[in-house]
């Protein structure tokens, strides 16, 4: 069988059933009309159409309707999120590409409001009735009268955004992506003759989705997503490492270009190699140097997540009550946002229809902004930061960091590896945690060096980090002028919930934490 | 919810399918959800979210090749296209010599003992009753004029699966899912506001436990951790308390697999037959337990449940390997995902323990941390207590605890009487010596 037969003959097929057969009954009720072969969206379109009939065969009486029943015990606000995602996977292992998985998943999320409290619930089937059903659970957490539902529905057009790529996907054929992987594999083995396996983990694709509110707005996104997570494992000496590196975004084919791949495999090579030299640092608090872009892991954890707005306004947050309050040198401005080109957390409108925004949380060293979503923005009086976020259609929006950085500070690498004097240097992390109200957080570092007498010394691996969040603002006492994002990808958990984020940071010294190495 | 010959017949249709495209083999299988997730907070209901899903995956055998595939969507025609094209994509990945079906032979002697997975009155819970029951553990939460707020939830499901293959393998699996407890928040020291939560739960009612007790735990670990300092660096013994228990035996088995072993990425490779860690150790995977979240008569591969000794007092004697990283390394399949785990019980109580400790640090929970599949290196956040001559000091958190899981687990001592009973990993307090903490 020829190569031609592609993924996107695939997804377009199965899309195309999708719209056509989630349609009859309200064709018919209706007229709506559909365009020929479902599946290529256009990439601009214009306000007042809908660019997702196609994909999932709503129009706007459908909308209307379900929305007044979603609001037909009151609601300070309703939303219906639809989203069609696509989604495949290939795998490298042992010298061949031997392992492909796709995924179609369709539905919709009803939610309806009543102040701080929310019911939700979801249909993976999209006929009038499944939605309206699940409209009338979703409104069980309402006592009151129905609220007024629009009578109008007003389409926003899909913008071409931050992330626009050349081709979807859905229509990048297999035979585009195996190429790619070889190289990649093949790069890695170079890199070091000592280099005895590599695994390439593959995943594309995207989300389409359409969301209407109370107000008659429907909004929409077409989300594309890609990764190349690059594992290998080495053996010298009769010892044997591993370790990993990855690249991703909001990216089409276009992005996975020789001199990415040759990054990715450098890295996961390099970041292997080093580990046979590698030993742990003394145990205790110590300062700490953090190297510039992935250690914006910090930022993610030990602030990040204490300015969710809705952490804030329980009151669990140990941030609770430090708006406008100094919390930081002067040197340090924190950000989140939306609206980085292809970055994994940006985002041209959050999950509750809001633009994505850059949003300042720490300014000049004073806590500024949380993140909100509707809800925590309407007890706040204050304006939603397009930080509404869910994993899926299965899940209700709550505040999320989307892309979380430092701003350049005014010293250099160098000043502040000197500054360090006894410490460490943290240059890549696997992961991280926090505790909202007591402030305590983790995260874990991969590769790093000692740092002694004020200088780089021996490799270290495998430490975890603690501190706690508003103590260590304070005490990040040097910034450097390097800051730029990390080019690995990393995915966010909150309450059951994940989203794909981004982070970045430039070289920064914290005088102290507590560093989880081993005394001889 | 479809009835079990239903959903069978979804996935046998779904085989047919498969084969009639052209898959040499396949492997199909039919999944439906209920759940309805309730909570509450300060006094009022905060979120009722009402789940009902459905997910239809296929694996297919194409001359030599394999992918899998799911998807929501189940009406007739979309599901006939969508497995035409599947068989279709296949052809265009590499053959794979390793890759074959689940030999049929495995899915013999399927036990048939009640798993006590299902509780028929879980899927009677009416909204009125998680209500009541919110109330209740609303109130049980409220002991302390230092609360800033208290969440408390129920969350109750019942689900279904069928799997059914080309090569003669049919079944079922029904499971209920209840839980409920709650997490309070504290008013403590220089700003902090120290957080406590617990919940239980587990297949059904037997494992709830009275909803007063509930909510007074909830708000009892908030207030221990009232006043928390940060512990001393130190070596010293470390008591990791049964709810913590779980954590980290994942992190010490997670890599006794086969994909671990044939990728080269685990610090059991050459350890299958050998004393390696504390003859106290004996883990056992046990997918018949009565009443276990794990328990099931058959796994992902079909293959028919048996108990599985993973460590036998310190001697590695079997890993987890399915029928295709099995083949890659030459073993025979177990088993390829874990079920339940139970460890022998010690004959101890926690206090005589911690009281016999004399010094060290209790674990009761972790904070981030990991640990490296391929050298077994981990470093880990902990929070608990100090113990000082014997007895439960000051609490204490913002410290790590670091070093090798086989060096750490040959270091394990004493197990307690007290298994965790929630959730899949039925273990006892474990009590390590010589453990390196750092702290101020």
């Amino acid at each position: 069988m020829s190569a031609d037969i592609t993924r996107r003959k695939f997804i377009r097929d199965a899309t195309a059933t999708t719209a056509a057969l989630s349609m009859p009954t309200f064709l018919e009720a209706c007229g709506a009309s559909r365009s020929a072969a479902g599946g290529t969206m256009p990439s601009e379109s214009n306000a007042g159409h809908n660019p997702f009939a196609d994909v999932f065969g709503i129009d706007d009486g459908i909308i209307r309707r379900t929305l007044a029943a979603l609001s037909s015990r009151g609601a300070d606000q309703a939303d219906l999120y639809f989203q069609h995602s696509l989604s495949s996977s290939l795998v490298y292992q042992d010298g061949i590409v031997s392992q492909a998985s796709t995924s179609i998943d369709l539905g919709v999320g009803l939610r309806c409001v009543v102040g701080d409290q929310t019911g939700y619930a979801y249909t993976e089937e999209l006929t009038e009735k499944a939605m309206r059903d699940a409209a009338q659970t979703a409104a069980l957490i309402a006592r009151g009268k129905a609220a007024v539902g629009p009578q109008q529905i007003r389409h926003t057009g899909l913008r071409k955004g931050f992330y626009s790529t050349k081709v979807p996907w859905r229509d990048v054929g297999i035979d585009k992506k195996l190429p790619i992987i070889r190289r990649a594999a093949e790069l890695a083995h170079r890199r070091d003759p000592a280099v005895k396996k590599v695994e390439i983990r593959w995943s594309d694709g995207e989300s389409r989705v359409m969301i209407a509110t109370l107000n008659g707005t429907v909004v929409y996104d077409e989300r594309p997503m890609a990764r190349m997570y690059v594992t290998v494992t080495a053996e010298k000496g009769g010892k044997t490492q591993s370790n990993s590196a990855n690249i991703a975004g909001r990216r089409g084919l276009e992005f996975f270009t020789e001199a990415q791949l040759e990054l990715v495999t450098k890295q996961a090579v390099d970041r292997t190699m080093i580990l046979f030299e590698a030993g742990r640092p003394p145990a205790g608090e110590m300062p700490v140097v953090l190297a510039a872009g992935p250690s914006g892991i910090l930022l993610h954890e030990a602030i990040g997540h204490g300015m969710e707005a809705d952490f804030n306004r329980k009151g669990v947050s140990i941030y609770s009550e430090m708006m406008g309050k100094k919390v930081a040198e002067e040197f340090v401005t924190i950000v989140d946002d939306g609206t980085l080109e292809y970055e994994r957390g940006a985002i041209n409108i959050d999950d509750e229809g809001n633009p994505a925004q850059r949003t300042v949380l720490v300014d000049k060293g004073y806590l500024r902004t949380y993140m909100h979503d509707e809800i925590s923005a309407k007890q706040y009086r204050a304006n939603p930061t397009g930080s509404g976020r869910r994993q899926s259609f299965r899940h209700s929006p709550m505040p999320r960091m989307r892309c979380t950085f430092m701003e350049d500070g005014p010293h250099s690498r160098e000043e502040i590896i000197a500054g360090a004097k006894n410490g460490i240097l943290a240059e890549t992390f696997l992961n991280g945690q926090v505790q909202i109200g007591a402030g305590d957080y983790t995260f874990y570092i991969k590769n790093g060096y000692r740092i002694e007498d004020g200088k780089v010394t021996e490799p270290i691996k495998d430490i975890n980090i603690i501190g706690n969040g508003p103590e260590t603002l304070r005490k990040i006492t040097m910034a450097a002028a390097d800051g730029h994002l990390d080019t690995g990808g990393w995915t966010c958990g909150k309450n059951g919930q994940s989203v794909p984020v981004s982070q970045g940071i430039p070289t920064v010294l914290v005088s102290a934490l507590t560093v989880g190495g081993e005394d001889a | 919810m479809p009835d079990k010959a239903t959903l069978l017949k979804r996935a046998e249709h779904a085989v047919e399918l498969s084969k009639k495209a052209g898959a040499a083999d396949a492997w199909a299988v039919a999944k439906q959800q209920r759940s309805v997730d309730t909570e509450y907070r300060d006094g009022k209901l905060e979120k009722v979210q009402e789940s009902t899903a459905q997910k239809l995956s296929v694996r297919l055998y194409v001359s030599g090749r394999y992918s899998t595939h799911e998807t929501t969507d189940l009406r007739p025609v979309s599901l006939r296209s969508f497995i035409a094209q599947a068989v279709a994509l296949t052809r265009h990945i590499e053959k794979d010599p390793y890759r074959t079906i689940p030999d049929a032979a495995l899915f013999k002697d399927r036990p048939r003992v009640n798993l006590g997975i299902v509780d028929e009155k879980v899927s009677r819970i009416s909204p009125n009753d998680r209500l009541a029951w919110c109330r209740e553990l609303y109130r049980a939460t409220r002991g302390s004029d230092k609360i800033i707020s208290s969440t408390v939830g129920v969350y109750d499901s019942a689900s279904r699966m069928a799997a059914a293959s080309s090569n003669g393998f049919s079944g079922t699996r029904d499971a209920t899912s209840l839980w409920m407890g709650g997490e309070v928040t504290l008013r403590g020291e220089g700003g902090k506001r120290p957080e406590g939560y617990y919940y239980a739960g587990g297949t059904g009612f037997e494992h709830v436990p009275n909803r007063q007790a509930l909510g007074k735990l909830a708000l009892r670990e908030a207030t221990r951790r009232l006043g928390a300092i940060k512990g001393p660096t130190k070596r010293a013994t470390m008591i990791v308390e049964a709810r913590a228990a779980g954590r980290l035996l994942s992190q010490l088995l997670g890599a006794a697999s086969a994909y671990h072993f044939s990728q080269d990425r685990s610090f059991w490779k050459n350890a299958m037959g050998k004393a390696v860690v504390s003859k106290k150790l004996s883990i056992t995977d046990e997918p018949l337990l009565r009443g276990g979240s794990g328990s099931r008569h058959f796994d992902d591969e079909g293959i028919s449940a048996r108990s599985l000794p993973i460590i036998d007092k310190g001697v590695l004697t079997n890993i987890y390997v399915d029928t295709y990283y099995g083949k890659k390394i030459d073993m025979a399949p177990t088993t390829g995902a874990r079920s339940n785990w139970v460890l022998p019980i010690g004959n101890r109580s926690y206090e005589q323990l911690v009281n016999d400790a004399g010094s060290g640090v209790i674990v009761s929970s972790w904070l981030g941390g990991n640990a490296d599949a391929t050298t077994g290196d981990f470093s880990f956040g902990v929070r608990g207590h100090l113990v000082e001559q014997g007895e439960v000091t000051k609490p204490v958190g913002e410290m790590n605890v670091t070093g090798n899981l086989l060096k750490l687990f040959g270091k394990l001592v004493a197990l307690g009487n007290d298994p965790w009973p929630y959730g899949p990993t039925r273990a006892p307090t474990l009590i390590f010596e010589d453990v390196q903490f750092s702290g101020a």
